[in-house]
């Protein structure tokens, strides 16, 4: 395995100094003029390059997250059957050469319908950690900027919200909103936001004391301009590395919301869905109907808990443990 | 102590009172309505009107509040079903002992594997089992527990012909048929819940055989078995205690699944039911009634730190 290879001096500085190994990845990116004398990639693409070079099971992670998205792009491509498509003959076909991992009892073909499931699980994880993501922000760098009486008030709420256990708060919620793709999205969104604009908060509280923040403030910069142009940009990497870490728990919460019927509604196919317990009747008879929801959903979960791990590794060492 | 007791007590006063807030607003604020559907469903009243007044939803929102919040401060009275009319409380510490000996099952089954695996991958650095326990640590926490739990219900079914037991034995009637039917449950949901544990368990206990009092110990001779569980296991166990704490209300969340999966009559399943009738009142109060549990927890937990920890003091 050619990522393992080099071990030594591979800090983000080191990095453009090694002879790179004649990957064409490493020659696309143009080198900043001036400056940055020794670094030649831009950092998100340094990173990367990190990865494949410093974690091995980063990477692994990284390939089961890109084979995920590419099933979910492509799945009107690559996807043998109609995800709704119902075969009467073909009902409870086990593992054969036309339907790879077998039929459910209406004949519906289940590699098909995890490809589109997978479509559902990015689509929630990923719209629901951006929106989370903004709000995190939003709140975090506000609270922690401003602080004071407006802090409290905001940090309390914020308490109160973090004191249900979340999978009752947000049943509570989608019970009432009723089940859709954009209801899940946004309310879990909203959750992740909430509970993750702590760390954004601490961050911004620290970066607040830094003579560069009093610098810009005496040279007149309002707050906006401050938060925005100075505060902002030192947040980044948290929020990266808090995004993508939550990435898993957000895919998975999605997957216990649908499996409670709380999710997306059916005919569309989720993950959840498919393993809940009104197919557990079929399940005897067809055990791969609920053998391979389960695997598709552990490797996305792992796939994005290891690539979140290494991300944050490389990018914000004071946020490692556990 | 007293002084930090009482302050983080008066502290959750105003946490609990938005939370009330937070529960009451939302299941107003959603559209649906349990009136209508009371009504059109199942004739529970012969007109809407009837019965919006009859179960108070006529009344102006300030007021329907004040009513509720008032008979629980007052009172300890949580209010009614509407649909069942029986009392909440009643119904809740009926169901409770249920979820309580799940989540208690489930701790210990999570603790003791995350904590022994997790000690041994520390003590054994970098040998043959600690990548073992490491790639165990990834497994479980990768695995969805109910995914898990589907799998568990349904391959011995057919494979040897053996399902759980559906018929649910109180542990006050049969202890040992009880936990045959509680003991499945259990170590699905702590297999799954292991691999934090087992994270933060070896990253903690490494820390800590690193620090110069374990040093002292070795050069005074002691044996490894010694300085491991008795010296550095208590200082270790403080971020894994403090984890399993914030991971509680995951328990809680987790047990709606797990019962509805295995048929436990728990508080989790009491709330689902609640949940897809509209039953404002009961998932208004269940809500309320675990989020304090989840407050006194949590404040259990900062207090157990001063006993593992002398040189912590409040």
């Amino acid at each position: 395995m050619p990522s393992s290879t080099r071990v030594s001096g591979t800090n983000s500085e080191g990095a453009s100094t090694a002879p790179s190994d004649a990957s064409p990845r490493t020659q696309i990116a143009p080198a900043k003029p001036a400056l940055e004398q020794r670094r030649s990639r831009p950092w998100y693409f340094d990173v990367w390059v990190q990865i494949v070079r410093r974690k091995p099971l980063g990477t692994v992670g990284g390939a089961i997250v890109v084979l995920m998205l590419a099933g979910a792009v492509f799945a009107d491509v690559i996807a043998p059957y109609g995800y709704a498509q119902t075969s009467l003959r073909d009902r409870f076909v086990a593992m054969s050469a036309g339907h790879w991992l077998g039929t459910d009892q209406l004949g519906r073909d289940l590699l098909t319908r995890l490809l589109y499931g997978a479509r559902v699980s990015l689509y929630v994880g990923f719209g629901a950690v951006a929106l989370g993501s903004a709000l995190a922000t939003l709140i975090g760098v506000a609270s922690g900027y401003f602080g004071g009486r407006f802090d409290l008030l905001l940090q309390r709420a914020v308490d109160a919200w973090m004191a249900f256990p979340p999978l009752l708060l947000l049943m509570s919620i989608m019970s009432l909103l009723g089940p859709s793709a954009l209801n899940i999205t946004v309310v879990l969104g909203l959750a992740f936001g909430i509970q993750n604009s702590r760390i954004v908060r601490a961050v911004a509280l620290s970066l607040k004391e830094h003579t560069f923040v009093e610098s810009a403030r005496a040279l007149g910069s309002g707050h906006v301009r401050v938060t925005i142009g100075h505060i902002l940009p030192n947040v980044l990497p948290t929020i990266i590395v808090v995004a993508t870490t939550g990435l898993s728990t957000v895919i998975l919460t999605e997957a216990s919301l649908s499996f409670l019927g709380l999710g997306v509604p059916p005919p569309y196919p989720t993950w959840g869905g498919m393993l809940s317990l009104a197919g557990l009747d079929h399940m005897y008879q067809a055990p791969w109907l609920a053998v391979w929801p389960a695997v598709a959903l552990s490797l996305a979960v792992f796939g994005f808990n290891m690539l979140g791990d290494a991300l944050r590794d490389l990018l914000d060492p004071r946020l490692k443990g556990g | 102590m007293k002084q930090y007791v009482v302050r983080r007590v008066a502290l959750a006063v105003p946490t609990l009172f938005l939370v009330s807030i937070i529960v009451f607003l939302l299941l107003r604020l959603m559209p649906g309505d349990v009136a209508t559907r009371m009504v059109e469903g199942h004739a529970y009243a012969p007109t809407l009107a009837a019965l919006r007044h009859d179960l108070g939803l006529d009344r102006p929102m300030h007021m329907q509040y004040a009513e509720w919040i008032g008979n629980i401060v007052l009172r300890g009275d949580f209010g009614r079903s509407y649909w069942t009319r029986q009392p909440i409380l009643d119904e809740f510490v009926r169901r409770f002992p249920v979820t309580l000996e799940l989540a208690v099952l489930t701790i210990l089954v999570s603790v003791v594997i995350g904590v022994s695996v997790g000690i041994v991958s520390a003590a054994r650095q970098d040998s043959v089992s600690d990548y073992v326990g490491r790639v165990l640590s990834i497994f479980a926490l990768s695995v969805p527990y109910f995914g898990l739990a589907v799998v568990v219900v349904v391959l011995p079914a057919i494979w040897f012909r053996w399902t759980p037991v559906w018929t649910y034995v109180a542990f006050t009637v049969s202890p040992v048929e009880n936990l045959k039917i509680m003991l499945i449950p259990a170590l699905v949901f702590g297999v799954t819940r292991a691999g934090p544990i087992m994270r933060i368990m070896r990253s903690s206990l490494l820390d800590v055989l690193r620090q110069d009092y374990i040093r002292t110990a070795w050069s005074k001779g002691l044996s490894e078995r010694r300085i491991v569980l008795r010296h550095a296991l208590k200082n270790a166990l403080i971020p894994v205690i403090s984890l399993v704490g914030l991971q509680m209300p995951l328990y809680i969340g987790g047990s709606v699944i797990i019962e509805a999966i295995f048929r436990l009559p728990g508080v989790g399943l009491f709330f689902f039911e609640a949940l897809g009738k509209l039953d404002y009142p009961v998932v208004q109060s269940v809500n309320l009634i675990i989020a304090a549990m989840v407050v006194g927890l949590n404040l259990l937990i900062d207090l157990s730190y001063a006993f593992l920890d002398p040189r912590i003091r409040y």
